[in-house]
């Protein structure tokens, strides 16, 4: 996407000007939505951002800018604003670019360069829609989503990477509102993965509109939900955002070089209770939070966080690597080239374990069964976190009673980690959007039923 | 103006009509970690945007490159993308052939802060912070300083310019004493480098941290629950769907068939307020060319009316509120420029008197609030307080409810307004009762 001659004008400049490192992330995302409504097509929209990032190095300051423009005399403008203050005589030369290609391991099918596919996309959308509201005549609304995009990645470094990727993302969803005519409440569904539209062959319309509704409806039928400490069951897939939450941010070396992590210091020692084994990984095929390389050019890789309750494993991207001593697992991302890359995570879970969810609730005298998560956030200094539940249920000596609404449940990262008591058998993986200093990007969570002992519950009864 | 000319004349031929937005913005950020610059960042940035009508059907197309060939490509998305759209005669492109500017003197000015000087503010701010007693870090800080402009032109002749200057400082320390430990922050937002005031942030980061280190858990149960200058503007705004126009009309509006009912406390009065020029979010017009108006959303505890663009008002049948927005990436949508909140008849005293939580601290808020049906939980600290004062830092606590039932559980409507850290409401404080906190 950039001509090679340029890029090695550019970092040439920038070692010229004494920079102990140079890089130039390219980028080319084209972008497609389906938005439906109401039954009907709401809406199509399409665009593609094109731009460049140059990140330049002197020792652990990290210099950054941006630009749409491909010019060389408009990148090494920016390489000679960005390094006005820190000019010295050049201490190191560029190396040549190794031009070898590293294999794709998540080759798509159905691409946007091959065509947007709208018929499709919206007949899927109005298929699950239609499925929805032939539930229940309580089902008011529906709205779906269809978002593709195709982000080409292309990096040149002062050390002589070259490398690029072509990463394909899918996201269909739906959500339905449910109302008795006085309370309304929601419910949805969403799957993607990094593919192509033939996830369309492996993601079921009738299953994504059915369980939008059936959500709605639970939700409609729930009452506040008791409050204060207790036990959670909390169910698989994207329960594992209370993982991703309560320790797989305090584990990037984005808060851990700066001591802004409670676990900053814990290498090697028992963070969690022991039936507790996580794992962060970029390699698994086709998965939405996979990727070939990292946004620094590197290889991603498998990378053990937690083995039987012990950190065995930080996720570090190069500048965290340099500024904390551990190694780089591949972990460096960006959303897109207008951020300077940071550690992140990739598809983040808790792996199985051998307990059963029905013992699980059966172990519960008074808690709560959060059978499905919504998003959280965490303050990485304290562990601090909370996160909502979408669908939760309200257990009594060893039963399930009734639907519960409107419940966060808050703790802090080293608290939970030890309060994890039963981990199951019943994995499963979601998919979702990260927030963070290096912007949002897809990242998979996954955990199977797992029980917390003591967690605060806030509920409205 | 050539460019905009040539792509507006592709989407004439095509036998549409249509506006295009062009954004552009540079920017400056830096932080600061251990006495060292840590990060700096610019960045130049111009984005294209075409909307085209054709046939009572809407498209939408963006570019990032300026090429001949990429605007061309855009407009032929946009027709395409209108193509498979519903037929809505209400969405059309306002028959306004107007050039309108806004005030740079005023929301862009200019100052002589030189780079070397606003990397000295953002180091001392993580210097001074760093030395205040028990800070044992100060992870987050920085400074920033945007400038974004945004022009606007349409088939029927409209030609609108606006530009804006924003100026941010934050910072956020770790504060630690034996086994507690807390981080809590503060920002400033100003149109002018210079206006921001980092001695300030410093001793207000700093203060917050020392407020809450001890903050323990309180029993579970209803409390009387004030929000600060910060948090209700926050619950406020979560919640602004139900004010919208566009939500109203997708059904999913939950006060869509509430128009002149009672939906609040009688002394409540709430207005969207975008001729207030010392707010962040001031606007003569909107993101069609609409001149903006204050806007009474309640009165009297009445829903008067919804936020609109020219379409939603179309759609039901009333005027533009000069509520449009749009971006080179979306489509027409609606939203709030500033929120304002009638002043009360109670003293601060009176809005004190007795015990209450004041809660300065809300997290959560994007994942734990269901607008469609009020319902939120969210985790919180704050403060307990009797008479005024405050007696016990409080934190680990959960607060939930559901917003539009509180809109009827106000005790008190306090008479003195404050603008929120970002500037972008200005309210009382309102004291709601029987809130249910979770410790």
């Amino acid at each position: 996407m950039l001509d090679t001659p340029i890029a090695r004008s550019v970092i040439d400049h920038a070692l010229s000007l004494g920079a102990d490192f140079a890089e130039l992330f390219i980028e080319r995302n084209q972008v497609n939505s389906i938005s439906t409504l109401s039954s009907e097509v709401q809406a199509v929209q399409s665009g593609i951002d094109f731009g460049i990032g140059v990140r330049i190095v002197y020792g652990t300051k990290v210099l950054y800018g941006y630009t749409n423009r491909t010019e060389n005399d408009e990148l090494c403008r920016i390489v000679t604003e960005l390094s006005a203050k820190d000019l010295r005589d050049p201490e190191t030369s560029s190396a040549s670019f190794d031009f070898s290609v590293p294999g794709d391991i998540h080759l798509a099918e159905r691409t946007l360069t091959k065509g947007s596919e709208v018929e499709s996309k919206v007949e899927f959308l109005l298929k699950a829609d239609r499925t929805a509201r032939a539930a229940s005549n309580m089902i008011s609304q529906t709205r779906g989503g269809c978002l593709q995009r195709e982000q080409s990645v292309e990096i040149f470094t002062s050390e002589g990477l070259h490398a690029s990727d072509i990463r394909n993302y899918i996201r269909a969803s739906l959500s339905a509102i449910a109302s008795n005519g006085s309370e309304q409440a929601t419910g949805g569904f969403n799957d993607g993965g990094l593919v192509g539209w033939e996830i369309q062959e492996a993601i079921d319309a009738e299953k994504t509109g059915g369980e939008a509704a059936r959500q709605a409806l639970v939700n409609l039928s729930a009452k506040a939900c008791p409050s204060g400490r207790m036990p959670v069951v909390i169910g698989p897939g994207f329960g594992g955002v209370i993982f991703h939450e309560a320790c797989g941010h305090l584990l990037e070396t984005t808060s851990v070089a700066k001591k802004a992590s409670v676990f900053h210091d814990k290498m090697g020692e028992l963070i969690a209770n022991p039936v507790v084994n996580a794992v962060d990984d970029g390699t698994m095929a086709k998965e939405w939070g996979s990727i070939n390389i990292d946004d620094e050019g590197m290889p991603t890789q498998r990378t053990q966080l937690i083995k039987d309750g012990q950190l065995t494993s930080f996720l570090a991207d190069r500048i965290g690597a340099e500024q904390t001593g551990y190694v780089r697992t591949g972990s460096g991302r960006r959303q897109s080239y207008k951020f300077a890359p940071a550690s992140r995570m990739r598809n983040t879970f808790i792996e199985p374990g051998e307990a059963e969810l029905d013992d699980m609730i059966a172990s519960i005298d008074r808690g709560i069964y959060a059978s499905h998560m919504g998003g959280g956030s965490v303050q990485p200094g304290t562990g601090e976190f909370n996160f909502a539940v979408t669908e939760g249920y309200y257990v009594e000596k060893g039963k399930v009673q009734y639907p519960v609404k409107a419940a966060t449940l808050i703790s802090t990262g080293p608290a939970v980690l030890k309060e994890i008591s039963m981990v199951g058998r019943d994995f499963a993986l979601a998919c979702g959007m990260c927030g963070s200093v290096s912007g949002a990007v897809p990242t998979t969570v996954g955990q199977p039923s797992l029980k917390v002992d003591d967690i605060l519950v806030g509920g409205n009864a | 103006m050539e460019v905009a000319e040539r792509v507006l004349q592709w989407v004439t031929e095509a036998g549409a009509t249509g506006d295009l937005m062009i954004a552009e913005g540079s920017s400056l950020s830096l932080k600061a970690r251990d006495g060292e610059l840590e990060e700096h960042k610019v960045s130049s940035s111009q984005v294209f945007g075409i909307r085209v009508i054709k046939d009572d059907k809407a498209g939408v197309a963006y570019s990032e490159a300026a090429d001949t060939a990429a605007l061309r490509l855009m407009v032929d998305q946009a027709l395409v993308n209108a193509s498979y759209a519903r037929t809505d005669t209400n969405e059309q492109i306002p028959d306004t052939e107007i050039t309108l500017a806004t005030d740079d003197a005023l929301l862009a000015p200019t100052d002589d802060v030189t780079v070397e000087e606003k990397i000295d503010a953002v180091l001392r701010l993580e210097r001074e912070l760093a030395a205040r007693d028990k800070v044992t870090n100060v992870p987050y800080n920085g400074v920033s300083d945007v400038t974004a402009a945004q022009r606007i032109f349409s088939t029927a002749g409209l030609n609108a310019v606006s530009r804006v200057r924003a100026c941010f400082s934050q910072a956020a320390a770790l504060v630690e004493e034996g086994d507690k430990n807390v981080m809590e922050g503060w920002g400033q937002g100003a149109r002018r480098f210079d206006e921001l005031d980092i001695d300030h942030i410093v001793d207000t980061a700093h203060a917050n941290c020392l407020a809450l280190l001890y903050g323990e858990a309180i029993p579970s149960g209803h409390y009387d629950v004030i929000f600060d200058t910060q948090c209700q503007p926050t619950m406020f705004s979560t919640f602004s769907m139900m004010f919208s126009g566009k939500a109203a009309k997708d059904g999913i509006n939950p006060m869509r068939d509430k128009i002149g009912e009672a939906i609040g406390d009688p002394r409540l009065d709430l207005f969207d307020s975008p001729l207030m020029d010392d707010g962040f979010g001031y606007a003569l017009f909107d993101d069609e060319g609409s001149p903006t108006a204050r806007t009474a959303l309640i009165a009297g505890g009445n829903l008067e009316t919804f936020i609109h663009n020219s379409a939603t008002a179309a759609h039901f049948g009333v005027q533009t509120t000069g509520n449009g927005a749009r971006s080179p990436r979306s489509t027409l949508e609606v939203q709030l420029h500033q929120l304002e909140i009638g002043a009360g008849d109670a003293d601060d005293d009176a809005v004190t008197t007795g015990e209450y939580l004041e809660l300065t601290d809300l997290t959560g808020t994007h994942s734990g609030a269901n607008a469609v049906a009020g319902d939120f939980s969210f985790g919180a600290s704050g403060f307990l307080c009797r008479d005024g004062e405050r007696i016990q830092p409080v934190r680990n606590i959960t607060v939930a409810g559901n917003f539009y039932e509180m809109l009827n559980k106000i005790e008190l409507i306090g008479k003195t307004r404050r603008w929120d850290m970002n500037r972008h409401a200005f309210m009382p404080p309102i004291r709601f009762s029987d809130v249910a906190i979770s410790g």
